[in-house]
């Protein structure tokens, strides 16, 4: 009970660091060209999509448990 | 980036021959993770088919997986993400010292990843004696998937550890360093194949 | 990335330094030609040994009784006879061998992206085909090429070994797909754009991504009957759970892709055949090109129709059967452009013109008997009958295996500087087609009639046919033995043939037979469409390659 709290505590902090970088990577790069400078923005925008998917599940929000 | 950019901002190490190898070094390895995306999209058609053949999931006996743990665990993939990423960017703006720290920092997040793994599978196999060829197709599908994203991190972190051995030799320089942008296309892939997979065992 | 980044003098022309010795010229060869034709003389050795397979089949059904091998064995036969005719024969023969072969001459390269991966995807296909004929040692699969569970669950242990084998040849596809994407998109020589490509490289083309994508499903699928089989991990066990169909859904996800990978480079054959020996522009380039494409594209789309008997929701088979109707549009585009470019030519009935004709013929009837199959009440009538024997002989065999002998006698000059005899070469085509339609026209009626396929035995009314068909296939066997004797023979005493016996216009005629290992003196300059035989030939920069000078790049050493 004390230890999911800690975990849920931790991914939505986290969670949170890690999506407002991938977010704003992805505004700094919005104008690169490339390949693969554009494969690196959709997986930057979908690592942020993660991340909002880590907060919620932290959050309870989705994913729901019996705790 | 273009051949034409690339040729630009060369520092005298570049030649021609290099940028048109790399181009097509690059496109290779993108095929590459385009076929070894559809070999995880059809374990997870797999997944899914069983998935909703059954009598409901998770199957009668077994408990629903450990979410908060899982969300943190995502958490710790998906920074390591963000870290290879300022690692490439930093690599290309000739900072080497802070390029190193976010290396080893994704290789430190990437070995955490496969530890959290470790002790969730250690968790299910003794605590809940959910095992791969014991439970069903549970145990079948969860572990043969989640497996086979440990081993491609696995791989990942072995790649990245090359990384900073040939970095260290001196292999890479600002003109040349098509081994680096593959091994972020390769990191982030593993990190978006997880983002599906999160969310079709944990979230759904 | 945009074509333009194509550079001129095509992309890093430098040209490797020539191999040294025996080993690093002929058997470790990074030559993409001789890559090919080390690709096509183990497709054919492996053609060889399932060809005597097929062989086996004919003379067990000779009775209805059988009797010349037990049915268990019988079971083993045809299992590894289909498994190794589609992934160690047509396959390899027609991506690996022609595809490897002829299409980076045809775009004007110096070879194909990443010639080490060739290499290497080379010599994984003679380990795989070794591994899959080993499996007879421990026990062969038994529930044919599709090895559908719960049977193959069962099967003996070299099931798992086939699961290995197909698995592996599987990457050795896998890898020659990223090559030829990555050389067709990249490595063109200068004003070789899309439209201007050659056809046999539209088919290529149409056909690497398939095997790219498509194959690496089938892989997923393999390992997954493997761990159940080795680990008893539940995948496809009823009782445990998993289940039978969802094989039948990922083996066909793969394998209907299967059956354009092994009939788009036949039609890309056919498409360089025919304009060639009716000296008249192809008709309907675009619409050949693009209808390739349509075919690879619409092929991903409609696996399911192989499964109509294994419950699938009513909903899904209706789209799935109109999908299938559809794949026939572009492929009657193909007949009807072939025809006409045939209509007023110049015809030349060589040996290569005629395999082509007899593939439009067979091609035909086999494609017109795969609509038939589309429509669900037919197909709940004959699946699993001598019909659905028949229809993928006709495109496999007449289809696929007719446009390889064209291939055959059409390119052998360029492989070895000699042409096959075209004597023997008639020969071999009026009896192939003769055993062909003499085995495989009698299967529709006796499908038709209810004879199951895959059965060691059969009900003794329809004896005359199969007896019939046994004696049609020795014909058959036999016109293949004349085709090797041919090479065999051609190979020391054929005529010389010179750069261009056939007067064919596309870039690998315009240089010597066979070509230097590196291909072209100069990248040569592409103006126009190969096909317009009352123009002068679209290429510039062609002065030098019939003369003795040395190439314009010195080899060097990277």
């Amino acid at each position: 009970m004390n230890g999911a709290i800690v975990e849920r505590f931790g991914a939505v902090v986290a969670g949170i660091v890690v999506a407002v970088v991938s977010f704003y990577s992805l505004y700094k790069d919005w104008h690169a060209v490339g390949v693969e400078n554009n494969v690196f923005k959709l997986m930057l925008f979908l690592l942020g999509v993660g991340a909002i998917l880590a907060i919620l599940a932290g959050l309870n929000v989705i994913g729901f448990t019996a705790s | 980036m273009t051949a034409a950019t690339l040729a630009h901002d060369a520092h005298g190490d570049v030649d021609q021959l290099y940028i048109e190898t790399r181009e097509l070094r690059l496109q290779g390895f993108l095929l590459f993770l385009i076929s070894d995306c559809v070999l995880f999209s059809s374990f997870i058609f797999a997944y899914l088919y069983m998935r909703n053949s059954g009598q409901g999931w998770p199957p009668p006996g077994i408990h629903r997986l450990d979410v908060p743990f899982a969300a943190w665990n995502s958490v710790v993939l998906f920074g390591s993400g963000a870290t290879m990423h300022y690692a490439l960017e930093n690599f290309k703006h000739g900072h080497w010292m802070r390029y190193m720290i976010f290396l080893l920092a994704t290789i430190v997040l990437g070995a955490g990843f496969l530890a959290g793994q470790g002790y969730e599978y250690t968790h299910l196999i003794y605590g809940e004696h959910v095992t791969w060829a014991g439970s069903g197709i549970f145990g079948a599908s969860f572990f043969t998937l989640t497996g086979m994203h440990g081993l491609h991190v696995f791989i990942g972190v072995c790649y990245l550890t090359v990384l900073v051995l040939q970095s260290s030799a001196g292999v890479y320089t600002r003109g040349k360093y098509f081994g680096i942008t593959a091994g972020t296309l390769y990191w982030h892939f593993v990190d978006v194949i997880w983002v599906v997979l999160f969310s079709i065992f944990y979230l759904i | 990335m945009s074509v333009a980044a194509v550079h001129p003098g095509g992309i890093a022309d430098h040209i490797h330094p020539e191999p040294q010795g025996f080993v690093r010229r002929y058997v470790f060869s990074l030559d993409h030609k001789i890559i090919g034709i080390q690709y096509i003389i183990t497709a054919f050795v492996f053609f060889m040994l399932s060809g005597l397979l097929a062989e086996v089949i004919r003379t067990q059904l000779l009775n209805p009784n059988g009797g010349f091998v037990s049915s268990d064995t019988y079971n083993e036969v045809y299992s590894v006879h289909g498994s190794a005719m589609v992934w160690l024969v047509i396959i390899p023969l027609l991506t690996g061998g022609f595809g490897n072969l002829v299409f980076p001459l045809q775009i004007g390269a110096r070879d194909v992206a990443f010639p080490w991966l060739n290499m290497l995807s080379f010599w994984i296909f003679p380990v795989s085909g070794l591994m899959l004929f080993a499996s007879f040692l421990m026990g062969a699969p038994t529930a044919g090429w599709m090895e559908y569970p719960p049977v193959s669950l069962q099967g003996a242990a070299g099931t798992s070994m086939w699961c290995a084998a197909i698995f592996l040849v599987g990457v050795s596809s896998t890898m020659t797909g990223i090559n030829f994407v990555v050389t067709i998109l990249k490595m063109r020589a200068p004003g070789m754009t899309f439209t201007r490509m050659p056809l046999f490289c539209w088919g290529q083309f149409a056909t690497a991504p398939l095997l790219m994508i498509a194959t690496t499903a089938l892989a997923a699928a393999l390992a997954a009957l493997f761990i159940e089989r080795e680990f008893g991990v539940p995948f496809y066990d009823p009782t445990k759970g998993g289940s039978p169909v969802m094989w039948q859904h990922m083996f066909w996800f793969y394998s209907h892709p299967a059956v354009y990978i092994m009939i788009l480079p036949a039609f890309g054959i056919i498409s360089e055949v025919l304009p060639t020996f009716s000296r008249k522009p192809i008709f309907g380039y675009k619409l050949i090109a693009f209808s390739s494409m349509a075919i690879a594209l619409a092929g991903f789309m409609v696996w399911a129709h192989h499964m109509f008997t294994s419950g699938l929701a009513p909903f899904l088979q209706l789209p799935f059967m109109i999908l299938t109707f559809v794949i026939g549009v572009p492929t009657g585009i193909k007949i009807f452009s072939w025809t006409a470019t045939l209509f007023g030519g110049k015809i030349h009935f060589s040996t290569a013109m005629l395999f082509a004709l007899g593939f439009i013929g067979l091609f035909t009837l086999g494609g017109i008997t795969g609509i038939f199959l589309a429509a669900i009440p037919f197909d709940l009538h004959v699946h699993g009958t001598y019909f659905i024997v028949a229809h993928l002989h006709y495109v496999l065999v007449g289809g696929s295996l007719m446009g390889v002998f064209a291939g055959m006698y059409y390119w052998f000059p360029k492989m070895s500087g000699r042409l096959l005899n075209e004597t023997l070469g008639k020969w071999h085509f009026w009896l192939f087609f003769l055993g062909f339609n003499g085995t495989f026209i009698p299967m529709h009626w006796l499908g038709m009639l209810g004879m199951p396929r895959e059965v060691a035995t059969y009900d003794p009314q329809f004896a005359f046919w199969n007896r019939f068909e046994s004696v049609a296939s020795y014909l058959m066997a036999f016109s293949i033995l004349l085709f090797f004797v041919n090479v065999l023979w051609s190979i020391r005493n054929g005529k010389r043939s010179g750069p261009n016996p056939w007067g064919g216009r596309t870039l690998e005629w315009q240089i010597p037979s066979p070509p230097h290992y590196y291909n072209f003196k100069h990248i040569p300059t592409v103006y126009g469409l190969p096909y317009d035989f009352a123009q002068p030939l679209p290429y510039k920069g062609l002065d030098e390659e019939l003369t003795d000078s040395p190439p314009a790049v010195a080899a060097g050493a990277h």
